[in-house]
């Protein structure tokens, strides 16, 4: 256990309702949740659930801090909307889900083999080099994501539809070498650092 | 002579009526049989011609009582009602010719049918004078009020903003009553998110500032006697030490009784530590805790230390069917539950500026029942605070606290250390004796002693426990309002919820019905409205509900009576006392009219200005019997008017059609049917006898209570009678009929015709 | 209409249903003048397209027949049917009050033969039956209506049908020139009764109402039972007219649910409940299964609840439905998880029932006198609505015996509205 994750379950002992209402986005919004299951019989990757969005929430309110940071669930999240949009009592559930992921994250919680969690990561990474998405290299990352061996194996399989995407300028081959960036990159990292800090500080002393 | 009966028949052609019938030969037979003064038909009788006609008659005094011959006496009331003049309806359209196929083989049966009903209705109108109401009223505009809850209040209150002087009498030394032990109620208006006081305090206030109203603490009724109009009630109040003063007399028009509810015993919840354990307390114990803290943090009983977690255990005793628990559910715990949750928030979010997340509050329940606008909001603003619910059933509380329930959702089972935990226990009527039950088991008792044999502990048990009387009615019938189920005081629950077995006496609040104080204060001010009513309409000398506005009232031949006193013991609104001399006394004013008493009277002296054992046996009688050989046989039905003759209405406007050997004839309720009327019908060569009332038992449907029982219970005796005429069991049926039992009326007239048909005729024709 | 007498000291209740009857009648019997309007052509409201009340099992006819009868024979209640209430204006103790009367193109005259309804040939969609079937434009809406005097449906009106119905009307009760007219009341004090509606199914987009024929709502459901009903008792599937085997409740279908009805509704439980009475006495090896969030069978109604548990053909899954799909045979499928344990379900149904909740018939904005409401649109009890008082569901979503007990309440009210004026006018000095 990270020491972070270890101080604030320290903190929070007894509480992880608090937890999640104080560091997690939208979290004072889960004691709201009557458990009519909606949004779990909405969610279209809802087979792949290990616990459904309304079991997190009642899992929070149990107590159940290990089980909810460590479940993969929240990754399962498309960000479709349905559950929100049939929520009956309007829970942000998709900000919910994504805000217990990234908690889960923060504290080093996030199952290895997590394959929703690596994509993240990567886009974030391409992402925030350069403040604007490079599709190529996002692609190729994601598709080396598993190795060498696999990625050439998805490289081919997909070849016809990279090879369109070039034709109808959907993607540049340019790209490959630097890519487009936002016209303040100094600037932008400056943002990010400091949002990062933000968040940090408020974790930080929250786990105090 | 001004009493000399002269009867105008009026014979309608409308409606096909005249197609159908031949009216002439009606009108014949109303004359030389029915002996009438003037016979007319007329081609449209419910137009105003002819209702014009009817009225001449009558005001050139040609006639003093008046049959119709047209529809059903449901039908066109407005166009045939004559003031104070007795009007008997023969019901020729949905009684003969639209439950008649129209072909030429019928028609002979179908007019004979039309013919013994105007026999009938002339007979009957021979026996029905204008009732006049009696000597005996009273119009006491006082009302009583028992119980100085918060029910009791809102009804005094609400009776003077009515104008009427007010009496409340409360047993304790304070108004209040449980509401007033309360911190805080559920919120009552919008946006119902908050608690809110309970309003008691200034509901005192105004009750003591209000001049029409009177104030008795420390009291209860003593004795209670009379008749809606002219009650008279001796309040006994006894002293701080102990002694008791003389008691006042006082005469009031209606009583309210608000008695209130009391607190499940939790210490019968073993499994719930409660008697060892102080932490673990009911929610009664929790206001107190509440009310003591006054917007402080809330402190334990066992430590003084402030609560951190405190856990609500719903359902606590109550919607099981475990001995000794309650089977019902108290409606309102889950939203005390909330509010109590909320004490604990509100104030720990004061006490922090803010956040009052370190105080945790568990509430394990199964269902959460928060109905209404009202309740759910309040469920919203409960979570909204951070109230937590878990869908849970909870198997034990042990002493520390530790309380282990089985969490529904997650499918585990879970254990939450609190530092406090409130029991939901629920509530008990506060109705009085259940004076049927000590009668039941004293009944049983004394049979089990006469044989010789072991009375169980359990009946012994039952008869140990005292139970106060709320209102010690010295009626016959017993000392309080009778009780159904659960020991709720019983009234007619669903379309006339205020509708108690003691006519001028309405149950109120808990007594009647598990609620919360809103719900409460709304029953008082409809329980204010039937009081202040009952005064009025016994002023009058008029019946209340169902029969509203009905001035005959029951008297009896002296001469005949035995003093049996099965007219007493029959009536199911308790209206009939004894004598010194045990004569019946009836006390009109708390009579309903249902003809119960007439029904049970053996010696047949009971009678209605307007109904009686002659209004209908002399229209049994007055029917043509033909011979055994003619093949016709006659079939009796004595068809509730509140249910089995809408129905049957109803089947002849769909066209439905019966026998036309059947002579209908609807009775007030079948409480009122006599024997003598079947005895009479069958020795007059009637072949069956079909019997329709409304359903009986728990789920009652009859408009007065026990009517419909009380005709089964004596109709299971009938069966002798026939022996004794050695004519088969068969002859007599009983059904329960439901007023939308459209199709099975017609069905259970045609099975006794094809039941006579297998059995055969009667051999009592002449 | 001019022969209607109305003072200070009369009570206007607005609204014939059982709240409004129950609440007039209270009034009358304790000796005061009512008028009531009722927007319908007989009285009675939604009580009567009830098979059943909750939990005696017993019918609305046999009560509301009382009622009939209590209203016939009280002199001091009018009645008004076809009838709309426009304007309210004045204050308590003095209410001037316009009414909108519709042609009903039938008389007093009427005897209710029903030779007009054999008489014309245009049918329309049956109101009173929610539209499962049809009815004639010459009508009565159903047997054991009050007042029983026909209604010409204004559509006929003009029509050869028209013509046809007078003449065959052998009462001469048919008058084609009768026009809309409006009257002016006064009041002292006024019950506003005006009751729900039950929430348009077609607004839940997930669960299809618009879209599958096997879905129907609970109000359906209640006249596919009734015996006299569209279907004479039978219940049917919509799709092929087949007796379903397999039927779903589904709780909360637009109730406490912000995207719709934000407020329980209340009484949808027991009505479910009730409705599983109906299947296991219509329909052999007919099985139930209800869809719930929390069973609100509240207070002496858990018995019910209980009773209904103890029934093998009853299953009830704690779950919100998700969606409904359409599988074979027109057949609706259940999409969601059962919370309790988290069991994903796709299950499929013959007829799917939704329990929609009620709501008030009025929408906020269409009163026609200043009323507070609280957000559901249902009337708050305030002191800013001078004499004017809700009673039933005009108030809140409420079962029958509660809103008649509203409804009684409502009356005093109203009661000590009028004393307080007769106290104060001149006639009546002396008198108490």
């Amino acid at each position: 256990m990270s020491d972070l994750n270890q101080a604030l379950a320290d903190k929070y002992k007894g509480n992880f309702l608090k937890e999640v209402i104080d560091n997690v986005e939208e979290g004072d919004r889960v004691q709201m949740c009557m458990q009519c299951g909606v949004c779990a019989g909405s969610c279209p990757m809802g087979p792949h659930w290990e616990h459904t969005p309304q079991k997190i929430f009642m899992m929070i309110r149990a107590n159940k801090r290990e089980a909810v940071l460590a479940s993969d669930s929240m990754w399962m999240c498309t960000s479709c909307y349905n559950c929100i949009a049939r929520c009956p009592r309007e829970l942000p559930i998709t900000h919910i889900m994504h805000g217990l992921a990234t908690y889960a994250k923060r504290l080093n919680l996030v199952p290895k083999t997590q394959p929703t969690a690596k994509f993240a990561q990567l886009f974030w990474n391409n992402l925030s080099s350069k403040g604007r998405v490079n599709e190529l290299k996002l692609g190729i990352s994601l598709y080396f994501m598993n190795g060498f061996g696999e990625g050439v194996k998805t490289a081919m399989a997909n070849q016809k539809l990279g090879l369109n995407m070039l034709k109808t300028k959907r993607m540049a081959i340019n790209e490959a070498w630097g890519g487009h960036s936002v016209k303040d990159k100094s600037g932008f990292h400056a943002m990010l650092k400091k949002a990062a800090e933000i968040e940090n500080d408020t974790i930080e002393a929250n786990s105090k | 002579m001004a009493d000399e009966i002269k009867t105008g028949a009026y014979i309608c052609k409308g409606c096909d009526l005249g197609n159908r019938l031949n009216t002439d030969q009606l009108e014949m037979i109303a004359t030389r049989e029915g002996r009438v003064a003037v016979a007319k038909s007329h081609d449209f009788l419910c137009g105003a011609e002819g209702v014009k006609m009817i009225q001449d008659d009558i005001d050139s005094g040609e006639a003093n009582r008046v049959v119709i011959a047209a529809c059903s006496r449901r039908a066109k009331t407005d166009a045939f009602s004559f003031s104070e003049i007795p009007t008997s309806r023969v019901n020729l359209r949905e009684g003969v010719i639209w439950v008649r196929p129209e072909d030429d083989e019928s028609q002979e049966t179908t007019q004979e049918m039309a013919e013994d009903y105007v026999r009938m209705g002339c007979a009957e109108i021979k026996f029905m004078a204008t009732p006049k109401a009696s000597e005996e009223q009273g119009t006491n505009r006082h009302v009583l009020v028992v119980g100085g809850g918060i029910t009791g209040m809102t009804a005094a209150i609400e009776a003077a903003r009515a104008g009427y002087q007010v009496s409340l009498v409360e047993k304790s030394d304070t108004l209040g009553g449980t509401t007033g032990q309360l911190y805080k109620r559920a919120p009552t208006r919008a946006p119902y998110a908050d608690p809110e006081d309970t309003g008691v305090t200034e509901l005192a206030k105004m009750l003591e500032d209000d001049d029409k109203v009177s104030i008795y603490l420390n009291s209860v009724l003593s004795s209670s006697d009379g008749a809606p109009g002219r009650f008279d009630v001796e309040i006994s109040a006894s002293n701080a030490d102990g002694s008791t003063d003389a008691a006042q007399t006082i005469s009031c028009g209606s009583i309210i009784q608000a008695s209130g509810q009391i607190e499940y015993d939790a210490n019968k919840l073993t499994e719930f530590s409660y008697s060892e354990a102080p932490d673990v307390i009911t929610q009664l114990e929790m206001e107190a805790l509440a009310k003591a803290a006054d917007g402080g943090a809330i402190k334990r009983p066992s430590d003084g230390k402030e609560v951190q977690h405190v856990v609500f255990v719903q359902c606590a005793g109550q919607r099981s069917d475990k001995e000794g628990h309650l089977s019902y559910c108290s409606g309102h715990c889950c939203n005390t539950s909330i509010k109590q949750a909320m004490y604990l928030k509100d104030n720990a979010e004061k006490a922090a500026e803010g956040s009052s997340i370190d105080v945790q509050t568990t509430i394990l329940f199964t269902d959460l029942r928060t109905p209404g606008a009202g309740g759910e909001d309040f469920y919203r603003s409960g979570q909204n605070k951070g109230v937590t619910f878990r869908k849970g059933t909870v198997s034990a509380v042990d002493k520390n606290g530790n309380v282990t329930f089985s969490d529904l959702i997650l499918d585990e089972e879970d254990t939450i250390d609190a530092d406090l935990v409130v029991l939901a226990t629920g509530m008990i009527p506060n109705s009085g004796r259940n004076n049927e039950r000590e009668d039941e088991l004293s009944a049983q008792k004394t049979q089990l002693e006469a044989e010789n044999k072991e009375v169980p502990q359990e009946v012994l048990d039952e008869i140990a426990i005292p139970v106060e009387s709320i209102l010690n009615l010295k009626y016959r019938q017993g000392s309080d309002l009778p009780q159904l189920v659960s020991g709720f005081n019983d009234s007619h629950f669903i379309c006339f919820p205020y509708e108690t077995r003691r006519t001028g006496i309405y149950a109120a609040g808990p007594t009647r019905r598990p609620m919360d104080t809103q719900q409460a204060q709304e029953d008082a001010t409809g329980a204010t409205m039937k009081a202040i009513q009952a005064i009025e309409n016994a002023g009058k000398g008029m019946a209340a509900h169902p029969r509203a506005g009905d001035l005959s009232y029951p008297s009896f031949r002296k001469e005949g009576c035995t003093q049996c006193k099965r007219c007493m013991m029959e009536c199911p609104f308790g209206a009939i006392g004894f004598d010194d001399k045990g004569f019946p006394e009836y006390n009109e004013a708390r009579c309903r009219r249902c003809g119960t008493c007439m029904g049970a009277c053996p010696v047949r002296v009971i009678s209605f200005e307007n109904y009686s054992i002659d209004s209908v046996g002399q229209q049994i009688k007055a029917c043509d019997i033909p011979d055994e050989f003619d093949e016709k046989p006659r079939l009796l039905v004595l068809a509730c008017e509140n249910d089995a003759y809408p129905a049957l209405d109803m089947a002849a406007q769909n066209r439905f059609e019966y026998s036309a050997f059947v002579r209908v004839i609807p009775v007030r309720c079948l409480g009122s049917v006599n024997t003598i009327w079947i005895t009479d019908a069958l020795n007059s060569g009637y072949d069956g006898v079909v019997l329709m009332g409304c359903k009986k038992g728990d789920d009652y449907q009859c408009h007065f209570v026990k009517g419909s029982e009380m005709a089964h219970t004596r109709m299971s005796k009938i069966a002798d009678t026939l022996q004794t005429l050695n004519l088969e069991a068969e002859r007599v049926a009983v059904h329960e009929v439901a007023i939308t039992d459209i199709h099975r009326v017609p069905e259970l007239i045609n099975d006794m015709a094809k039941t006579i048909d297998e059995i055969g005729m009667s051999p009592f024709k002449f | 209409m001019s022969d209607i007498v109305a003072t200070n000291e009369t009570i206007l209740v607005v609204g014939g249903g059982i709240s409004g009857i129950s609440a007039a009648l209270e009034a009358a019997e304790a000796g005061k003048q009512v008028i009531l309007v009722e927007k319908n052509a007989y009285i009675g409201g939604r009580v009567t397209q009830l098979h059943k009340y909750f939990p005696k099992l017993c019918h609305p006819t046999c009560g509301m027949e009382i009622n009939q009868r209590r209203a016939k024979s009280n002199p001091n209640l009018t009645i008004l049917t076809m009838a709309e209430v426009t304007d309210i204006s004045g204050d308590k103790g003095d209410y001037s009050i316009k009414v909108k009367l519709k042609p009903r193109y039938v008389t007093n005259n009427c005897t209710a033969c029903g030779q007009c309804t054999d008489a014309v040939e245009a049918e329309f969609d049956n109101e009173f039956n929610y539209g499962l079937n049809q009815r004639k434009g010459a009508y009565i809406a159903y047997n054991n209506a009050y007042p029983q005097t026909y209604v010409l449906d204004e559509r006929i009106i003009g029509t050869d049908d028209a013509t046809k119905a007078k003449d065959a009307c052998p009462a001469d009760a048919i008058d084609l020139e009768m026009q809309e007219e409006s009257i002016d009341l006064k009041a002292g004090a006024v019950v506003w009764a005006t009751g729900w509606r039950p929430f348009d199914a077609n607004k839940i987009q997930p669960y299809g109402y618009d879209r599958f024929d096997n879905v129907i709502t609970n109000v359906e459901f209640e006249r596919m039972n009734d015996l006299m009903g569209p279907t004479g008792g039978k219940v049917t599937r919509p799709s092929d007219g087949a007796e379903p085997k397999k039927i779903a409740f589904i709780q909360c279908a637009g109730s406490r649910d912000r995207n719709y009805l934000k407020h329980c509704s209340r009484i949808c439980c027991m009505a479910s409940l009730k409705q599983t009475h109906y299947v296991r006495e219509n329909i052999t090896d007919g099985t139930s299964d209800i869809y719930y969030i929390d069973i609100r069978a509240i207070d002496r109604f858990e018995d019910f609840y209980q009773k209904v548990q103890e029934d093998d053909s009853v299953k009830f899954i704690k779950s919100k439905v998700a969606f409904i799909t359409e599988g074979e045979n027109n057949n609706p499928v259940l999409n969601g998880v059962d919370t309790e344990g988290y069991h994903r379900y796709a299950n499929e149904y013959d007829l799917v029932v939704l329990a929609v909740g009620m709501e008030p018939s009025v929408n906020q904005g269409d009163f026609p006198v200043d009323i507070v409401l609280n957000e559901e649109g249902f009337i708050e009890m305030d002191e800013k609505n001078g004499g004017v008082f809700a009673a039933g569901c005009s108030s809140d979503a409420l079962d029958v015996n509660r809103a008649v007990q509203s409804a009684t309440a409502s009356a005093l009210r109203a009661v000590q509205v009028i004393n307080q004026v007769g106290a104060v006018s001149p006639q009546n000095e002396g008198a108490k």
